[in-house]
């Protein structure tokens, strides 16, 4: 794992991802959901989660989200393609992130 | 709940209280739930954000706003238990707590009451009523200065004097040159009245129509425009008329002007003389009322609450900046501070408590048969008096202004009753002049 550098650690977790799915993951399996980078893999997010909030991470499952057709009028427009990321904490571990990480 | 109360200054009151931890706990879990059921969150629908998180995110506004109202109910409960009347609004002081107790929140509350008013003897008061009796010689005046108000001009053949209208041509040069403002054609006023400076007007004086004068003339150093004050300069001037005044006679044409439709010199004189006595009535009224005024104050040493004062001079301050608002005046360019009106407040703030307690222990209510009759008596110098009564009575507002007044009245009454009472013979110059 030591062969990702301190920067792409950084680049990997955009932002966590809090809806109602998120919060009913947490409670009944441990998990969080973060947005991250569009090319990350498994191995990164797990490194990143584990090097920036100090947790022990057990598994990371990973898909893409695909931005939705949006209309402006007569324009179609079309959002961003994204990277959802759940990653299982081992037992016992939490992320509270309104406290400040 | 525990509370204790300590007098400090006459009026000021403090409070101490304090409030169960538990209580406030259970009040903020309560409106944390209440808001749950209403509260947005993106990535949720409403009503849907968990517990947890509605707490994260408005779990200090809650609490806040709990101790808030914790704090009100408590102040609020003791008032009401020991019957206190709180002038203005309380402050309140959180309290160090002195054992490291956290389950009870501790603070003081300090507030103003008010004082109580209790009806003073005004019988050591005097109260001098002035009296006039409106007479010939008062009209006659009357109708003197109404005969100046409209002096005509005539044009004579005569050396101008003072009083006199001359219409002239002037040219003035500075250095031989005609000056901004120095030149003007058929240009009126009236001599002696100051309009114009001194030495040009006693350059003027003594000239005949037809006759021109050239002169030289020093600005005074203090003029208002810069590039001419303290400058000598030349005028030329052609007097072209003089206009001697003329006063119109008390005759049918005057009458007519004044208003009377079919020129009865009788009619007008009746008319001044009913015109002064409302006049001079209205203005007896006032020094009574302002003798009252003082002889309340004088009868009743109460103190007032600060907190009622600076209301009012706050207020008083801010009617004085519409009102040159009003005359045109910026806002921001208005000097008014709101320590200048404290004294004026004072006054209008003890005399609003006595009279409140007078009104209410002597029952000086206003009647509405005398609000009407307030009402009809001030429409009497309209043109149409029963529009005037209309317009009082189509809204409560104005109709209050009239029981206010009525009160006022009242009071006066009473308090010339329970005074002594001395009638004193007044002049009419004097009472007309320092009332205006």
């Amino acid at each position: 794992m030591s062969a990702i550098s301190q920067e792409r650690l950084l680049q990997v977790l955009l932002a966590p991802q809090i809806s109602e799915k998120a919060t009913f993951v947490a409670d009944k399996n441990e998990q969080v959901v973060f947005k991250v980078a569009s090319d990350a893999t498994k191995p990164e997010v797990k490194a990143a989660v584990e090097a920036l909030f100090k947790v022990e991470v057990k598994s990371v499952q990973i898909l893409n989200v695909k931005g939705k057709v949006k209309r402006f009028g007569k324009m179609m427009g079309r959002r961003k393609d994204w990277k959802k990321a759940f990653v299982c904490l081992k037992p016992g571990q939490e992320i509270n992130f309104v406290a400040g990480e | 709940m525990e509370t204790n109360q300590e007098s400090q200054s006459s009026l000021e009151r403090r409070i101490d209280m304090s409030v169960p931890m538990a209580d406030i706990d259970k009040e903020v879990e309560a409106r944390l739930k209440r808001m749950a059921r209403t509260v947005k969150m993106p990535g949720f629908r409403p009503g849907k954000v968990p517990m947890k998180i509605v707490e994260q995110t408005h779990g200090a506004q809650a609490r806040s706003e709990a101790i808030g109202a914790a704090v009100e109910k408590a102040f609020v409960e003791q008032v009401r238990e020991q019957n206190l009347r709180v002038a203005g609004y309380p402050r309140i002081e959180p309290k160090k707590s002195e054992s490291d107790d956290v389950t009870v929140l501790e603070f003081s509350a300090v507030f103003e009451v008010y004082p109580d008013v209790v009806p003073g003897d005004l019988s050591a008061q005097s109260i001098e009523r002035p009296q006039l009796v409106v007479g010939d010689a008062e009209v006659d005046k009357t109708l003197e200065v109404l005969r100046k108000q409209r002096t005509t001009f005539a044009a004579a053949e005569k050396a101008a004097e003072d009083g006199d209208r001359v219409v002239i041509d002037f040219t003035g040069r500075k250095d031989g040159e005609v000056f901004e403002g120095g030149q003007a054609q058929d240009f009126p006023f009236v001599l002696g009245a100051g309009s114009m400076l001194k030495d040009f007007e006693e350059a003027v004086r003594g000239l005949k129509a037809g006759e021109g004068k050239t002169f030289d003339m020093t600005f005074p150093a203090d003029y208002h425009a810069a590039h001419l004050a303290g400058q000598t300069v030349q005028f030329e001037v052609a007097l072209k008329r003089v206009e001697a005044p003329q006063l119109p006679e008390i005759d049918a044409d005057f009458a007519r002007a004044m208003g009377v439709a079919d020129g009865d010199v009788a009619k007008l004189r009746e008319e001044v003389k009913s015109n002064l006595e409302r006049e001079v009535k209205r203005r007896i009224q006032a020094k009574v009322k302002e003798q009252v005024m003082e002889a309340l104050l004088a009868a009743h040493p109460i103190e007032v609450p600060k907190a009622l004062v600076d209301q009012e001079a706050q207020q008083l301050a801010d009617n004085a900046r519409r009102d040159l608002e009003a005359r045109g005046l910026k806002a921001k360019d208005i000097p008014v501070n709101v320590g200048w009106f404290t004294e004026q407040a004072v006054r209008r703030v003890k005399l609003g408590l006595i009279m409140a307690e007078l009104v209410k222990a002597r029952e000086l209510h206003a009647k509405p048969e005398q609000i009407r009759a307030l009402v009809e008596d001030m429409a009497q110098s309209y043109e149409d008096p029963s529009e005037l009564v209309r317009w009082y009575y189509a809204q409560p507002e104005r109709l209050a202004q009239a029981e206010a007044v009525v009160i006022e009245d009242n009071v006066v009454a009473w308090a010339v009753a329970a005074a002594k009472t001395s009638d004193k013979a007044i002049s009419f110059d004097e009472l007309m002049g320092n009332a205006a």
